[in-house]
């Protein structure tokens, strides 16, 4: 996923710019000289002097290149799936733990990851059920972290 | 294989147990501190959390919610479920961030288990500080007005209030000492010894062992009685007169909407932590305050200082 | 019998040896797990160790958090997946190692310079802690606020390749540390109404996103041909380990000494300590050129650095009651609980509790030598399970280890985040280490920056109004300006 720097430079300029503007509206501090615009705004400031020469560099190395280049993977759906889904697996802990529980949603998660990686599906399974299981005793036994139960709350043990 | 077979029957029972409506509590309660693990309120989450362990029968589990001065782990508190299964140590701070706008969460917003401990602030200088009585620093102070800083916790933090709500009730512009905010009291008492501020208000425990190293002196306890730690030390009012206290305190809570004979089984459960030898013998190695009140007592309490805690607040500029 | 024959039979008692053989194994495993940090072991020591002697109490702490610290290098080497916060300065270096084969080397420096850095940082507590302590207390804000300058210069060293990435990065960093309420206005910023941003944004969520995620995802994207990353068995790590001690005796030292000084610091620990050697390691170099190619130089030296911090930590700790660091300000309430009250008269009153623990900090990293040898033998066979089966459990293990932080799935969230913006960085060559750094230092410079202008009512010059400041100031400006200047003289003088 190569970017071109002026590319890269624009969209850090653009968040520069954006956290410039929105720290005006920071209050000053009764009884503080500084307030709390001074730092990001400083911060921002400075973003914003490093974006450019981002862009200077950028366009004056870029010669005959693309501005963006698809990396090999692109053309690679068994890849793009792995991509997305090692992002989604994340996404799926968050929204579902709490309503599925550790257990289910920790299966789901490892199984589906195994077999886009192309783990054949009967091992996928039984590695994904095991791992869970000693993850879940370390964390929530001995490291006491409440997992959630989700459903099976009732049957918490 | 026996094993398997005997593991799957404890499942079993488990279930039918539960579907059985066992009583509270039948699984583990998580225990919510909003502050960080190591602290004085940390301690005291987790000495309560193994003592109710033994009287529920159930393991409690400490965690630390942290982040945004106690704010984070204030809501985490509220909005759990009322189920008993998660409660929380609650400290002085509901009752000044709402003041604040931080959040609309305040001490009505939970069900009031038990207070367990509060700690007065004391009046800290340097040990080489020209000051020997809280007379000579409000001298001082009213004579140079602005000159001589304060720290010993963040902007607008309790023992921001302890300094500038006695100079208000002593007639003195609060605003005379500024407030150097500080992440706790450990750095401010630091900067204190480093010499960088001259007085820090914090709690007496959180100053003890600089006290007793010699670097730093306590003048007066904003309490209206000497403390266990210091019998010796005056308090605010014998030294200046004025009648104003403050105290860091905690107390259990949970979620709002808790079921009556749960609230009655925890605070049965919290009362003999309270009294029992352990908890006497860890708040005297801690040098911490004893402070007890329940339910409504406890709701009671709250409500004033929520009252209280608004009012300075609003002298000072610091609520909105 | 006198106090040091007690304080012997103390630490060589069977129940107290048991109980540091079984912290070891938990500091171990904790340090190993990405998201889980010496601080987090010791909190989860505390409600054990209500129920154990003083001695064993703080046995208990001292072992498993060195050992902690070691094996947050070994994820770092093999995975580049630092475990602890204080092992990402060097992550990088450490995995190039691998790469090239040589992670034998790598981990071999990792375990014994640790253990010799956290016999040095016993050392000095042992024979100057007061005098080090009263020199700590003279730091007020503006010597932080110097001394956190110049930590951040450091990003600028290591990233000497691509400055202005670098700088970008850092920059990132920075703001990202300005989010929430924990500023000293108190004021919620960039918190968009949400109570969770209020806290603001965690380092270890956006450190495993940044360095576990993104590795991850690289992985899952590699159309070349699956294979081991590393062909070669890991040998003996204790090979060539004497060479390296009699070839970088003063970075060893510089290292050692720059480790305790930092540890000893409030409020700096383990994490600046190693960040701060890895730059100096690189500045004084004779091959700087091979720093990040996968040279042992910079290992060396930060990973001792970390673990002399350690020990440097307890050095106000224990004369003052003022924590050193996250680990410290947690040590503090259990010697309250044990009766071993913080301060002066903690060295005289009772000296077999505080020769007890010198004798604690000296055994824990003895036994670190061999212990550490066996987790990195058992370690190593993590190489040889295949990836497509390791990277998902691994991902797993981020997630558990992330929620378990601050037990809220808002941090996996940040974790999503952070990785996905790594490796898109990454994949256009910026350096994320400096945007780790900017998270770490960004909320201490501005505290100490308020702060000291709230104290100097606005005044710029006391920032070197004070001597130490003043030093401390003349070192970073010095750091700032002098190479400019000095390539500008040498072109002069050339043309």
């Amino acid at each position: 996923m190569k970017v071109n720097d002026a590319i890269l430079g624009a969209v850090f300029a653009v968040l520069g710019i954006a956290v410039l503007w929105h720290v005006q509206s920071f209050p000053a501090v009764h009884g503080q000289r500084v307030g709390p615009a001074l730092f990001p705004g400083l911060i921002a400031g400075g973003l914003i002097v490093a974006s450019f020469a981002l862009i200077v560099q950028g366009l004056r190395e870029r010669g005959g290149e693309p501005w963006f280049a698809a990396p090999d993977w692109w053309r690679s759906p068994r890849h793009v799936s792995a991509f997305l889904l090692t992002l989604a697996a994340p996404a799926f802990y968050i929204v579902g733990v709490g309503t599925l529980g550790f257990f289910v949603v920790s299966v789901v998660v490892l199984a589906s990851l195994f077999i886009v990686l192309e783990v054949r599906p009967l091992p996928a399974i039984v590695i994904a059920v095991v791992a869970t299981a000693v993850i879940w005793y370390a964390f929530y036994k001995l490291l006491r972290v409440p997992l959630p139960w989700g459903f099976l709350q009732a049957h918490a043990f | 294989m026996h094993r398997i077979v005997r593991a799957l029957g404890a499942l079993v029972f488990a279930c039918v147990a539960a579907t059985a409506g066992a009583a509270y509590p039948d699984r583990p309660v998580t225990l919510i501190v909003p502050w960080g693990a190591g602290g004085g309120t940390d301690a005291v989450a987790r000495f309560f959390g193994s003592m109710l362990e033994k009287e529920l029968g159930q393991p409690v589990t400490v965690v630390n919610r942290t982040g945004g001065n106690g704010v984070v782990g204030h809501s985490a508190i509220a909005q759990a479920a009322p189920d008993g299964y998660t409660i929380g140590l609650i400290t002085v701070e509901i009752a000044m961030m709402h003041w604040q706008g931080l959040t609309d969460l305040s001490p009505a917003s939970y069900t009031p288990l038990a207070l367990v401990n509060a700690d007065p602030a004391g009046f800290q200088v340097r040990a080489d500080s020209p000051y020997k009585t809280v007379n000579d620093a409000i001298a001082a102070i009213k004579a140079n007005p602005g000159k001589f800083k304060a720290s010993g916790t963040g902007q607008g933090g309790i023992w921001q209030l302890a300094i500038a709500g006695l100079l208000a009730d002593l007639k003195i512009d609060p605003n005379a000492v500024p407030w150097v905010p500080s992440n706790g009291a450990a750095p401010g008492l630091q900067d204190l010894v480093a010499g960088g501020v001259e007085f820090v208000p914090c709690s007496l425990p959180e100053a003890r062992a600089l006290i007793d190293a010699g670097k730093v002196r306590s003048l007066a306890v904003f309490a209206d009685k000497p403390p266990a730690l210091y019998p010796n030390l005056p308090t605010i009012k014998q030294a200046t007169g004025s009648n104003w206290t403050t105290a860091a305190w905690r107390g259990f809570a949970a979620p709002k909407g808790l079921p009556k004979d749960i609230e009655t089984r925890l605070v049965a459960a919290l009362k003999k932590a309270y009294e029992s030898k352990e908890y006497k013998d860890f708040l005297a190695q801690r040098g911490f305050g004893a402070e007890w009140a329940a339910e409504g007592d406890y709701a009671a309490f709250m409500a004033k200082a929520d009252a209280d805690m608004g009012k300075v607040m609003k002298t000072l500029g610091l609520a909105k | 019998m006198g106090a040091l024959e007690t304080a012997f039979a103390m630490v060589f008692d069977p129940y107290n040896l048991w109980v540091m053989l079984a912290a070891s194994v938990f500091g171990l495993f904790v340090g190993a797990v990405p998201g889980l940090t010496a601080t987090m072991a010791t909190a989860l020591l505390v409600p054990v160790t209500f129920f154990m002697a003083p001695i064993p109490a703080i046995a208990a702490i001292v072992t498993a958090t060195a050992m902690a610290i070691f094996s947050g290098d070994i994820p770092g080497c093999l995975l580049r997946m630092p475990g602890t916060p204080a092992s990402a300065a060097y992550t990088d270096e450490a995995y190039a190692m691998t790469r090239k084969g040589q992670a034998e080397l790598a981990l071999g420096a990792g375990l014994v310079f640790s253990a010799f850095g956290g016999l040095f940082g016993t050392a000095v507590l042992i024979a100057s802690a007061p005098a080090l302590a009263e020199f700590a207390l003279k730091f007020s804000s503006f010597e932080y606020f110097w001394l956190v300058l110049l930590g951040l210069s450091c990003a600028i060293v290591i990233t000497a390749e691509a400055p202005l990435k670098g700088i970008v990065s850092l920059l990132l960093g920075l703001l990202i540390a300005c989010v929430g309420l924990g500023n000293p206005a108190g004021y919620p910023r960039f918190t968009f109404g949400n109570t969770e941003l209020l806290g603001g944004i965690g380092v270890i969520p956006m450190m495993i996103g940044m360095f576990a995620v993104s590795e991850i995802l690289r992985f899952v994207v590699d159309t070349g041909p699956r294979a081991l990353i590393v062909d070669k068995p890991i040998g003996n790590i204790f090979t060539g380990m004497w060479g390296l001690a009699k070839k970088y005796p003063l970075q060893i030292f510089r290292g050692n000494v720059l480790g305790t000084v930092v540890g000893a610091l409030p409020g700096a620990g383990a994490d600046i300590a190693a960040w701060m050697s890895y730059a100096v390691s690189k500045k004084f170099s004779k091959e700087p050129q091979k720093f990040g190619t996968g040279y042992v130089e910079g290992i060396v030296e930060s990973g001792s650095a970390n673990n002399s911090a350690l020990a440097g930590a307890w050095i106000p700790a224990l004369v003052f009651g003022i924590p050193g660091d996250s680990i410290t300000a947690i040590v503090i309430g259990v010697l309250y609980m044990k009766n071993m009250a913080p301060g002066p008269t903690l060295f005289t009153q009772n000296p077999q509790n505080i020769y007890a623990v010198y004798l604690l900090f000296i055994v824990a990293n003895l036994i670190m030598v061999p212990l550490g040898w066996a987790c990195i033998k058992v370690s190593k066979q993590i190489l040889r399970v295949r990836r497509e089966v390791l990277m998902p459990i691994i991902l797993l293990f981020c997630i558990v280890g992330t929620f378990a932080i601050n037990n809220t799935v808002f941090d996996v969230g940040i974790m999503l985040a952070a990785g996905l913006i790594a490796f898109v960085l990454e994949q256009n060559g910026f350096p994320i280490a400096p945007t780790i750094l900017g998270v770490v230092l960004g909320g201490m410079l501005e505290e100490n920056f308020v702060s000291s202008m709230i104290k100097s009512d606005g005044q710029l010059t006391a920032f070197f109004g004070r001597p130490i400041a003043a030093v401390l100031g003349a070192l970073t400006l010095a750091a700032w300006f002098l190479p400019p200047v000095i390539k500008r003289m040498r072109k002069l003088a050339g043309a």
